[in-house]
């Protein structure tokens, strides 16, 4: 069973906070339009240090 | 490499795997890209096999994020952890024999010197603390006490992580790990202090919880290698694997250690490079 980050939309403020704590090169994207983070789930190894520095709980690690 | 080695023959461009025309496209190759810009462009980093939560990998990317020029950038690495994920990144990359990374370096910077007369080549040296305190160390103290213009960063994962645990030089003292049962039996080894007294112009020690401070530490080191003297940057990469915490601990284990002065950062810094770096940073330039 594969577990990953997960990103709740409205929840997240763009911080790029998880960006800088994730282990993993090319997980999290930027989207410059929405100021906002996406998660490349087939990158991701679900080991929650973005959810740890998330300051709005915004991320959530779980199953795909 | 230069930017127009980096250009695609447009006949090929079709033939050409996805991640390299990704890295074409939008890589950071002549951007002057730092580690604010992580996330909006293509890292050099592909992908590795490390641990899920390792503070090393982190480091690794960060790193990578943080070189001033990337593209006249050689990584030398060493036997251990890094060395997994050094064949994936987009940069010139030798893998030396353990402990010897210093000594190829030195080589390899003279001989860049040689050739390119006119250029910056930065030459980095990325490898563990079992090749730069334990097994390398003799390679590591004389290339500064020669002085010869190089950038060191050494991963401090406090153990041999890749063969199962085993104590290093920079393992804390009483620390007990898979195969040191009964606990390291002295201190750990105060490398910065010595990268102090053994000629390096510019010495740091950094955590990847703070990414800024370890970006500048990075860049800073790069600069003063090319100009001044060797350097030297130590970072505190915790193992969730062999320190046995879960992974998403890993930045609070380094925060809670930084915090309570169990791992010092510290920053010592020659007047020659104190003044060689008002010189660049001064003008806000950024290399």
């Amino acid at each position: 069973m594969y577990v990953t980050a997960k990103v709740d939309e409205p929840k997240c403020i763009g911080c790029k906070l998880c960006i800088v704590a994730c282990p993993d090169p090319n997980v999290f994207t930027f989207l410059k339009h929405t100021k906002k983070v996406s998660v490349n789930v087939a990158r991701c190894k679900g080991c929650g240090l973005c959810v740890s520095v998330c300051p709005k709980d915004a991320l959530s690690v779980g199953n795909v | 490499m230069t930017k127009p080695m980096l250009k695609m023959t447009a006949a090929f461009a079709d033939v050409m795997p996805a991640e390299y025309v990704e890295l074409v496209q939008s890589g950071p190759f002549g951007k002057g890209y730092g580690v604010a810009d992580l996330g909006s462009f293509k890292e050099l980093i592909e992908e590795h096999p490390l641990c899920a939560g390792c503070g090393l990998a982190l480091a690794v990317r960060l790193i990578m994020a943080s070189l001033p020029s990337p593209e006249d950038t050689v990584v030398v690495g060493s036997t251990g952890c890094s060395s997994l994920a050094f064949p994936q990144i987009a940069l010139q990359n030798i893998h030396s024999l353990f402990g010897n990374q210093n000594a190829v370096a030195t080589g390899l910077k003279r001989a860049l010197t040689l050739r390119f007369p006119d250029k910056h080549k930065d030459v980095l040296v990325v490898a563990g603390d079992g090749a730069t305190a334990d097994i390398g160390l003799d390679m590591v103290l004389h290339s500064w006490f020669r002085g010869e213009k190089l950038a060191t960063i050494m991963l401090d994962n406090e153990a041999y992580a890749n063969t199962g645990g085993q104590e290093s030089g920079m393992s804390p003292e009483g620390c007990v790990l898979n195969m040191a049962p009964t606990g390291k039996k002295f201190k750990k080894i105060a490398l910065p202090e010595i990268a102090r007294e053994s000629g390096c112009a510019y010495v740091a020690s950094v955590t990847p919880v703070q990414p800024r401070k370890l970006e500048k530490a990075v860049r800073r080191a790069i600069l003063v290698a090319r100009e001044v003297g060797p350097t030297y940057v130590q970072i505190f990469v915790p193992c969730p694997t062999n320190y046995k915490f879960k992974p998403q601990e890993t930045l609070v284990k380094a925060k809670q250690k930084e915090k309570d002065q169990t791992y010092p950062l510290r920053e010592f810094i020659t007047p020659e490079a104190q003044s060689y770096l008002a010189a660049i940073e001064g003008g806000g330039k950024r290399d």
